[in-house]
């Protein structure tokens, strides 16, 4: 308690003397401290689960740089805030940037977030990598030539993908499509891209329904009645989340999946809850990235499985690619960097530099950053079968795409890429 | 039609533990969607265990009954908290159901996970009904049954019994019926333990059709608000009607103008405060 005027100037005093010593600190020891590894994960809501399996990632790789001696020397250590909103996204990003003084920050998967993050990411000349979320319609403004922030794959990579195996697979098997996609640019973005491509193929299909139930929605009974009024010979489908199941579920209830093709674009990402009571064999399931069974699975993807399932009792989805991704490519961009700084540890100007065009081994095998800052992978999409020992549906026969076919290249327009296709 | 009825049917139930507490304590629950969610997660690990311990498939309603009113057994505890605001601003209401809803969501991530829980197929023990063409899953039609049950027991209880009579004194005047030596306390945790049954309950019901997924309570609460706002606060008959209006309204637009689903019900919410504010079936003021 200060009590009296000596009192109170003793404590300066005595505050001023530690901020001193503090700022004593030499240079090698600053060296030898922990890298502090922002992590921005979503902890609530639909993105929950993807926000977990996304720090599922980060912890593993970060567990493994550490095992093998750390980064140049330094051992890595995670400071995790939530996502959440973009407001208060954007103030633990600042938070993380200015006040933790955190050499990187990864993770981000909603759009809105990835949206408000990029100008933030500029503007503090803090460096970024998103897990998702930075390839939506707006990036081009908000983010048009990013130096500090580093963006996900395309939205509609996975319709591409999805859009050509329906081409490849089932042609001149249907003739009418539904779509049931979430209300917002995903599903929007989703269900456009597949309908130009099935335009592009020849494929000559019409569609009868395209419902749009919000982000978030439990009960799609009446949606499934929709269905089964239309009678689509195919359905297509962007849900990611907890809607996947349940849409399956009730769809399969309704005696919908017995006849009706589905293409299910990106329920890989809640593999687990695809139970083989209600999804049926045959449809295209896709994973944006990382598939836990891959039939050429690395040594490293082996390890990840292995790993999730002893501590989570879950097989791993493929947000913790994503996740694993930004961290290896950071470790590798600063050991390039430092390398051409004759040893020293490098700027975040160099390691950005760095950044650009660097390939590393991710869980879901090699893996890079395109110069514009875009990430290059590969997907993995297949039809799904029963024949496996889990109780939910996985995939064979297995196809895996490069983004290099499945993405739009820098600079180009998605509808004007696809039209540029020879088929 | 059928999708919209069963819908409305978990629709109702919350909207009907909204009411009574409404009715009774004058506080507006927003906690009453955490109870939808709680119950789902409740009955999800319920039934589970039960097909483990090798129980027969089919009694598995039952389970989720059970579950559904074992958690309401909370009900007196969080009541106790919540008597604390009775004479407060509404505002002070709102903020601590509110503050109740963030924190059972942490509940439900700290004891389930992030991840959605499911039942796998028991939803399709009791078969499908063919209909013209049309499937319907048996179960759909028991969920329905059972809320149209509960809805009469509800009825039976607030106007046959003794406690009913004395809920519905509570709520025309409950100084009055303090007065008249009714036991407030007892009465109003009574009355929020029913409430929050109906909720888990409801949220137990119509966990095998879809999963359970966290924010699942957070959306019911903004339709179950509508509901109340078209059948009238306080009005058990105006939950019913209600969520009957809401759950059609819905599956029609989806049907037939799939873009104005969450439009279509808004607008009979604005047609119903611009013609009749008090609601369809509130009691006309003196």
């Amino acid at each position: 308690m200060i009590t009296n005027r000596r009192m109170f100037l003793k404590v300066l005093a005595g505050a001023a003397a530690s901020t001193t010593t503090r700022l004593d600190v030499p240079p090698a020891r600053a060296q030898a401290a922990p890298v502090q590894i922002g992590v921005l994960a979503a902890k609530a809501g639909v993105t929950a689960p993807v926000g977990e399996s996304g720090l599922r990632g980060t912890q593993f790789a970060v567990d493994k740089i550490n095992a093998a001696g750390g980064i140049l020397g330094r051992k890595a250590e995670l400071v995790v805030e939530e996502e959440s909103n973009p407001k208060d996204t954007v103030e633990r990003f600042q938070k993380l940037a200015l006040q933790a003084k955190v050499e990187v920050i990864t993770g981000g998967i909603s759009t809105a977030v990835g949206l408000a993050l990029g100008p933030v990411s500029e503007e503090l000349k803090a460096l970024w990598l998103a897990w998702d979320a930075t390839t939506q319609k707006g990036v081009e403004e908000t983010i048009p030539k990013p130096r500090y922030a580093f963006r996900s794959v395309d939205n509609e990579a996975e319709a591409v993908m999805a859009s050509i195996l329906t081409a490849r697979r089932f042609k001149g098997k249907f003739k009418t499509v539904a779509g049931i996609n979430n209300d917002y640019s995903y599903g929007r973005d989703n269900w456009a891209a597949f309908l130009a491509i099935m335009k592009k193929f020849g494929m000559n299909v019409t569609p009868v329904a395209d419902l749009w139930p919000k982000l978030g929605e439990t009960n799609f009974t009446s949606h499934v009645a929709a269905l089964q009024q239309a009678k689509p010979d195919l359905i297509f489908s962007s849900f990611w989340s907890g809607d996947a199941p349940i849409l399956m579920k009730q769809a399969h209830a309704a005696g919908l999946t017995q006849s009706t093709k589905f293409v299910l674009t990106t329920a890989g990402g809640v593999h687990e809850s695809m139970k083989k009571a209600f999804t049926p064999e045959g449809a295209i399931m896709g994973y944006n990235s990382m598939y836990f069974e891959a039939p050429n699975a690395t040594p490293l993807l082996r390890e990840f499985a292995r790993w999730h399932q002893e501590r989570f009792k879950e097989w791993p989805n493929y947000e913790s690619d994503h996740a694993y991704f930004t961290v290896a490519a950071y470790k590798a961009a600063v050991e390039k960097a430092s390398k051409a700084a004759g040893g020293k540890w490098p700027t975040t100007e160099q390691v950005v530099d760095a950044l650009r065009g660097i390939e590393v081994e991710s869980l879901s095998g090699k893996r890079s950053y395109r110069t514009d800052h875009i990430m290059e992978c590969s997907y993995v999409q297949g039809i799904t079968t029963h024949k496996n020992r889990h109780d939910f549906v996985t995939i064979d026969p297995v196809d895996v795409m490069s983004t290099k076919q499945i993405q739009k290249p820098s600079g180009v327009g998605l509808y004007d890429w696809i039209n540029s296709w020879s088929v | 039609m059928l999708g919209g009825v069963f819908h409305a049917a978990g629709l109702f139930l919350v909207a009907a533990g909204l009411q009574v507490v409404f009715g009774v304590q004058k506080i507006l629950n927003l906690a009453c969607g955490s109870f939808y969610a709680l119950g789902a997660y409740a009955g999800v690990s319920a039934v589970s265990w039960v097909l483990a311990a090798g129980a027969p498939p089919p009694i598995f309603p039952l389970v989720l009954i059970a579950a559904g009113l074992a958690l309401a057994l909370v009900g007196p505890v969080l009541e106790r908290l919540l008597s604390t605001i009775y004479d407060r601003d509404e505002s002070f209401q709102l903020l601590l159901t509110f503050a109740l809803v963030l924190m059972f969501e942490d509940v439900i991530r700290f004891v389930w996970g992030a991840a959605p829980h499911q039942l796998g197929d028991v939803y399709l023990v009791y078969g499908q009904l063919r209909a013209g063409g049309l499937v319907i899953p048996v179960y759909n039609l028991v969920v329905i049954a059972a809320a149209g049950v509960i809805a009469a027991l509800m009825g039976w209880l607030l106007t046959r019994t003794r406690f009913g009579r004395i809920v519905r004194a509570a709520a025309e005047n409950r100084r009055m019926a303090e007065a008249l030596g009714v036991n407030m306390a007892r009465v109003s945790a009574r009355v929020f333990t029913l409430g929050m049954a109906l909720g888990t309950v409801g949220g137990a019901l119509v966990i095998p059709a879809t999963a359970a997924v966290n924010e699942m309570g957070i959306d019911l609460i903004v339709e179950a608000f509508a509901v109340v706002v078209i059948g009238g606060l306080g009005s058990m008959r105006g939950a019913l009607a209600g969520a009957l209006i809401v759950g059609i309204m819905r599956a029609v637009a989806v049907a037939v103008y799939p873009e104005v689903e969450m439009l279509a019900i808004y607008v009979v919410v604005i047609a119903v405060l611009v013609l009749r504010p008090a609601g369809l079936f509130a009691k006309a003021v003196a």
